[in-house]
């Protein structure tokens, strides 16, 4: 890992503890993998690629006096706000890292950013992810705490995701990071991790966990994850 | 293979519009720097900028501790983005280079 730009990282990390953001929130995407190497230590695994894509997961409600704006918190570190795409999402760029804010989608969704407003920033609603926040580990950086999604439901949601993207390559990306974790997960004996995962989704979720295994051919995997589904 | 021109090609799209964003923060900060001057034992302040490649000298006389403050900030900025500018200018170079290849992007 480029030591500027986890440097740069942490540093945000930081100054998000500092304002009482971080533990409002779960560090989802590919940044997540190398911070994997802790709950892996003693296993044989490779972070797989990772973009420059920070992405943050509000998982608890925003409370009134919680009130940081983050643009300005980060502004020092050289990010700059751009507004991405027609419907204005705010994506704070920095030629080492990418930060966005993403939040669970709800009811029918939409297409348009939702606004945090007490934080100077919006966020971006996507479907599946509550997926991510079901099941979370915690991982010791520095002096704080970063909650990450459990590998487990990393994966799986990789796999649902990977289905959804039209960009051939995202999609062998998603396949490849879901794939590692899974090894990785065997690798340390938390089978039944990865099958309670499973389990917790709704059925057509599993389908199309099923379905992306399928074309992948990855049908130990299935096996795996059948068999406890029949013993539900 | 795949993933990694996947991956380079996101990266690519990214420095470019991170480029076109630090472009437009170094045209939206306030243009010129202030520069003290000493005058029979007072300081006066002038705003030193160029114009159609000549440095013109505008005079601000006596200016408060926040205005000053606040150039120093926009000089501050100007210097990190041009950095940061530069260093997207080469990530963009590199990025092209690497993707070169069978394929145009």
């Amino acid at each position: 890992m480029e030591k500027n730009q986890y440097d740069l990282c942490l540093e945000i990390l930081k100054r998000l503890d500092q304002s009482g953001i971080l533990n409002k929130i779960i560090l989802i995407g590919s940044w997540c993998l190398p911070f994997y190497e802790q709950y892996f230590r003693g296993i044989k695994y490779q972070p797989a690629i990772k973009t420059r894509d920070l992405d943050f997961l509000f998982t608890k409600p925003l409370t009134n006096n919680i009130k940081a704006d983050i643009p300005a918190l980060l502004k020092d570190l050289g990010f700059i706000v751009v507004f991405k795409g027609s419907k204005g999402y705010i994506v704070l760029q920095h030629p080492d890292l990418i930060v966005e804010f993403l939040v669970v989608e709800k009811g029918k969704g939409t297409d348009n950013p939702i606004p945090l407003p007490g934080l100077g920033i919006n966020a971006t609603a996507l479907r599946y992810l509550s997926f991510l926040t079901m099941n979370t580990i915690k991982v010791e950086v520095d002096n704080f705490t970063v909650t990450l999604p459990h590998p487990a439901n990393f994966a799986l949601h990789k796999i649902i995701v990977a289905q959804r993207r039209r960009n051939s390559e995202k999609k062998e990306k998603d396949r490849d990071a879901a794939m590692n974790v899974i090894n990785a997960l065997i690798a340390k004996g938390e089978k039944a991790t990865l099958q309670r995962s499973f389990n917790s989704i709704p059925d057509k979720w599993q389908a199309t966990i099923l379905k992306g295994l399928k074309t992948e051919n990855e049908n130990d995997i299935i096996e795996l994850l059948r068999q406890n589904a029949k013993t539900r | 293979m795949g993933v990694i021109k996947g991956v380079l090609k996101e990266e690519l799209a990214n420095s470019l519009s991170m480029k076109k964003g630090y472009e437009k923060e170094l045209a939206d900060l306030p243009r010129g720097s202030l520069v003290k001057k000493k005058r029979k034992g007072h300081d006066y302040y002038y705003l030193l900028l160029r114009e159609k490649g000549k440095v013109k000298s505008i005079y601000k006389g006596k200016v408060s501790a926040e205005e000053i403050n606040k150039y120093k900030k926009i000089k501050e900025y100007r210097a990190k983005y041009r950095k940061l500018l530069s260093k997207v200018k080469k990530q963009i170079r590199f990025l092209r280079g690497t993707l070169r290849g069978k394929e145009s992007v």
